[in-house]
């Protein structure tokens, strides 16, 4: 039967196409159409000053990852607000950013043919998405056929391999999430014995899969490995075995109500052991709205977070301002992604897909909105991955998210649960 | 017995080739993607209904499991063209022969249950499948699923650069699912599977060897719907269990029967371009305002026809028919 | 290791608790107007909003809210029937199928815009307390919820079988023609059937407030389990549904403490399938319904 929301029939959604009329949208087509001719025939782009770059964003905006997917948009909205307040891009005219959305529904099949529509019904010099790794996977086969940039801050290695060219990922890899996590675990514990369980689809098999490969490198034992079915109806079982396990850490890799229903029946089960939730659900505000003082001291792993430079902070404070909510992982990465295309745009001085793209693998930053990373400093590799990318290690401290690990990253301590 | 005769059969054929040759040049004029994209999606949910109307509506036996056979089917192709290197064109036919197989099993359990039992046992089987396919990793990779390859234009892999051979593919699955219909419609299978499904017990004791035909029917509307797993895996250049086995699927391919109108030809072809354009229109015009308004609008003209027209779309034409011939007989 | 085995099967009897009043409702429904209700979820997922903001408004306890949710949900039952279910009484499965598919869609998506896709947590003083017996955790607000959720089966137990209505439910429910000859009005009878299957579902909704969290989607997590246990226990027989939803926890936990965490499922649906093929009628067919 239906596990997520259903949808009686997967259909298309259109665009939350911001400024561009129809009839505009028509001619740009047509221009866009005969320039990537032209430039196919080595004709050089006459560029259109002050006509808008257009970017898409495809993120689940309804469905099970709703409220993330939700927030995600809030923060493209702001970063293209942000670019544009700035000058928009200045080797086009000053042209201005101009973000076109889609809902992907939480769904893999409305993924694939939302970015279909997307790029084929707007001339997209990017796209940046969708969140959850299967939808980004999918996301990535369409923009890489279609030769259009898709930048993300979805974590499955997945994206680097098959020889793709079109996906560019800044932030740290699921291998890398993993390594994070063995290694703060030994932070808490010389001789951690850990059960890790793991959602079964594309998010919690490639986490765990690092997990598990890189443990007895680090000197860490995994006494339990099991993937479960997400949509725990009663966490009970599963905390059964785990206790059952010996554990004295829990990696959990999971989705938010997952998290949220493991986290309260371990305290139910009075089960003393440090929890580290990965990433996912577990950096997200609602998190601690549902869990509340359980979460203190939790940790988790995030490839982005509020507190990691004066720039990070600056900009969560404005997004506080208008959604209420601390800026979580994934969004603020998407407000780094959005610099970094604007970036390649000024760069590239195009709005073709193919030159950003270009200009996307030199990019090579170390100030600024766009190296608004762990580590800051952006580069891609041939694989698409930044060469510096690097995780951070988090915890719930009053209420909020600070940085605990690397101690390089390090904004608040460990504190040992 | 119900077929609709409105023209004479002469007048028939010539409607039917006109229809023929404007869905062969409509690629052709459309310029919009996206118009395509719900075209190429209404063609293939009508050929996944037409497929699911053979047992459902003709035979009344109510599978909501229809998602098993599409999933073996695109498993089965995408196994071969990845393991193997066999084009998806051959692997489109292992695909459907294998759900053929399936249906065997499954119908030997299902069917001998009655009503909502059978049903609910053919959503347990489908759910099974995808719990199976969810579990092993090592011969189809698991919960993670895989992409298609990237082979740009690979006709003969059934991969294309532009969506119009995908069109004409789909097409092809529809009118052959259409032809089949009709001949079955017309054949004694025909009158046995109507039989069957209004009054198993009669059909049975009027000679009718039961058993047979839903197994028979079975295996075809099986082989159908493995066909179309096939062509949506090659089309999406994804797979994974939770897409393949999707609860969704066996809901819509019932769905778009019971709208347009079950145990009829055109029934699933009518439904299928009623539900999917309301729902294409929803979006377009609700798509990214409040989460849920475009869903909500669409449960509630779901409702609204069922109440209304509980015999389908096309159980209505005919009413309409029949009063204005009966109106003309009576001048 | 025997701890272990206890402790699962505990696990599995409480969480059967909220399986059973969800199946409880969709059986009797079932029984009485022969229809199924692939819509209980979202009713259980309604007792849950109401509940949360009755908590979260008034400080209501949850279990204090019963007393509000199960009315409300009576009355939107009988509603349901009067306006929606009446319509397609006559017709064949298809129609009725996708009324109350349809009406799932409506309830989820309507709630997604009203309450949009958070979760929502209530916490009480017995939240997250366990009560530790011989080092068996028994989680209180589980304990609470099952123990209620039994009671209000016996409720309905003594219902069904001693006040008159009830025995012109279970009439209707096996031969509707001739109950009606016995000059019982169907239509009353259903509308009482599915405001009580509906207020069951409610009932579950608030009991799980205290530890599980709400969002317009969390009925379709439930109702899977319930309604594999519907058919296990027989279409229509109220106490095969509970039997069959305890027994239904009860492997669903021992096949993730045992045979693996994601196999919970899929050990629950071979029991179906191999229960169906050896009894076609469910374990309690031929028991008197």
């Amino acid at each position: 039967m239906k596990k997520d929301q259903v949808n009686c029939v997967d259909a298309v959604k259109s665009g939350d196409d911001i400024t561009i009329p129809n009839d505009k949208r028509r001619t740009l087509i047509k221009a866009t159409g005969s320039a990537i001719i032209a430039s196919g025939f080595g004709l050089p782009l006459r560029g259109y000053a002050a006509d808008p770059v257009n970017i898409g964003a495809l993120y689940p905006m309804t469905g099970s990852m709703a409220q993330i997917g939700l927030g995600c948009v809030a923060a493209a909205k702001l970063a293209v607000e942000m670019v544009n307040q700035g000058g928009g891009i200045k080797s086009l005219g000053g042209a201005k950013l101009n973000l076109i959305i889609s809902d992907v529904q939480s769904d893999t099949t409305v993924t694939r043919t939302e970015t279909d529509r997307l790029i084929t019904s707007n001339p997209l010099s990017a796209i940046h998405g969708c969140y959850a790794s299967a939808l980004t996977l999918i996301a990535s086969e369409v923009a890489e056929r279609a030769k259009v940039p898709l930048i993300t801050g979805s974590s499955s290695d997945m994206l680097n391999k098959g020889g793709r060219t079109y996906t560019f990922t800044p932030f740290a890899r699921a291998s890398q999430f993993a390594q994070a996590q063995l290694q703060m675990a030994r932070l808490v514990s010389d001789k951690p014995k850990v059960a890790v369980i793991f959602e079964n689809t594309a998010f919690g098999t490639s986490t765990s899969n690092g997990l598990r490969e890189q443990a007895a490198g680090e000197g860490v034992e995994i006494v339990m490995f099991e993937p479960y079915s997400a949509g725990l109806t009663d966490a009970a079982p599963l905390i059964n075995k785990v206790k059952a396990s010996g554990a004295n850490a829990l990696f959990s890799v999971s989705y938010l109500n997952d998290l949220i229903v493991i986290v309260r029946t371990i305290k139910q089960f009075g089960l003393n052991i440090s929890i580290n939730g990965g990433s996912g659900g577990f950096v997200m505000p609602d998190f601690y709205k549902n869990v509340g003082q359980l979460a203190e001291g939790l940790q988790g792993v995030a490839h982005w977070n509020h507190d990691i430079n004066s720039d990070a902070q600056k900009v969560n404070v404005e997004f506080k301002k208008r959604t209420g909510e601390f800026l979580f992982e994934y969004a603020g990465g998407v407000i780094a992604q959005t610099y970094m295309l604007a970036d390649a745009l000024e760069r590239a001085g195009s709005r073709d897909p193919q030159k950003v793209r270009e200009a996307l693998s030199t990019l090579d930053v170390s100030r600024g909105y766009a190296a608004m990373v762990p580590g800051g400093k952006v580069k891609f590799g041939p694989d698409g991955k930044n060469i510096y990318g690097r995780p951070l290690g988090v915890q719930w401290q009053n209420a909020d998210l600070a940085t605990v690990f690397p101690k390089a990253d390090a904004k608040a301590p460990l504190i040992k649960v | 017995m119900e077929t609709l005769n409105i023209f004479s059969i002469k007048s028939k054929r010539i409607f039917y080739i006109l229809l023929g040759m404007i869905m062969l040049v409509l690629p052709l004029m459309i310029k919009s993607s996206f118009a395509l994209e719900i075209l190429i999606r209404i063609l293939l949910f009508a050929f996944i209904g037409t497929a699911w109307n053979l047992l459902g509506g003709y035979a009344k036996q109510l599978s909501l499991g229809h998602a098993a056979f599409f999933g073996l089917g695109a498993y089965t192709s995408t196994i071969l063209e990845i393991k193997f290197g066999v084009s998806p064109w051959i692997g489109m036919f292992a695909g459907g022969f294998i759900g053929m197989l399936a249906s065997l099993p499954m119908g030997w359990l299902c069917f001998r249950l009655k009503g909502p039992y059978f049903t609910i046992s053919t959503i347990a089987t489908a759910n099974v499948l995808m719990l199976i396919f969810l579990k092993f990793r090592d011969f189809a990779w698991g919960a993670e699923g895989t992409t298609i390859p990237n082979l740009g234009h690979a006709p003969l892999m059934m991969q294309f650069e532009t969506k119009t051979p995908y069109y004409y593919v789909v097409l092809g699955l529809l009118f052959s699912a259409l032809v089949i219909t009709a001949w079955i419609e017309r054949s004694r299978v025909g009158y046995y599977l109507v039989a069957l499904g209004e009054d198993e017990d009669a059909a049975e004791a009027s000679g009718i060897n039961v058993n047979k035909v839903k197994r028979n029917i079975f295996m075809i509307s099986a082989f159908l719907t493995g066909l179309a797993g096939t062509f949506y895996t090659q089309y999406i250049y994804f797979i994974d269990p939770q897409t393949a086995f999707n609860f969704n699927i066996s809901i819509e391919a019932a769905l778009v029967s019971i709208v347009g109108g079950v145990g009829t030809l055109w029934g699933p072809v009518i439904g299928t371009m009623l539900l999917e354009t309301t729902s294409a229109l929803l979006q377009s015009w609700f798509g990214n305002s409040i989460g849920g308004i475009q869903l909500t609008i669409y449960s509630l003209i779901l409702m609204a026809v069922i109440l209304w027209r509980p015999t389908g779309i096309v159980g209505y034409l005919k009413e309409i028919y029949q009063r204005r011939s009966n109106a003309k007989g009576a001048q | 290791m025997t701890e272990t085995l206890i402790q699962a099967i505990i696990n599995g009897l409480l969480i059967g608790g909220i399986y059973a009043l969800v199946s409880i409702g969709v059986t009797l429904i079932f029984g009485v107007v022969k229809i199924v209700n692939f819509a209980q979820g979202e009713f259980l997922m309604i007792g849950m909003y109401i509940t949360y903001f009755l908590s979260s408004f008034f400080g209501m306890d949850p279990l204090v809210s019963l007393l509000i949710s199960m009315p409300v949900l009576f009355l939107l039952g009988v509603l349901i029937q009067h306006f929606l279910i009446r319509r397609v009484l006559g017709l064949n499965d298809l129609p009725q199928i996708f009324l109350t598919f349809a009406m799932s869609l409506l309830l989820i998506n309507v709630c997604l815009m009203l309450f949009s896709a958070n979760y929502r947590s209530v916490h009480t003083w017995y939240s997250d307390e366990a009560l530790n017996i011989l080092g068996i955790f028994i989680p209180l607000a589980k304990l609470i919820s099952f123990v209620l959720a039994m009671f209000l089966s016996a409720v309905l137990w003594v219902f069904l079988h001693t006040t008159d209505l009830g025995k012109a439910m279970r009439a209707a429910s096996q031969n509707r023609d001739v109950a009606q000859l016995m000059g019982i009005n169907p239509n009353r009878v259903f509308a009482v059937a599915l405001g009580i299957a509906l207020a069951l579902a409610g009932a579950a909704g608030s009991l799980l407030m205290p530890f599980y969290p709400a969002t317009p989607m969390v009925g379709q997590l439930f109702v899977l389990m319930s309604f594999v246990a519907v058919v296990l226990g027989t279409l229509g027989n109220v106490r095969g549904a509970l039997v069959a939803s305890l027994l239904m926890g009860i492997a669903e936990s021992l096949g993730i403490q045992f045979i693996g965490a994601d196999s919970g499922l899929i050990i629950v649906f071979l029991l179906l399938l191999i229960t169906l093929a050896l009894k076609p009628g469910g374990l309690a067919a031929g028991w008197r319904r």
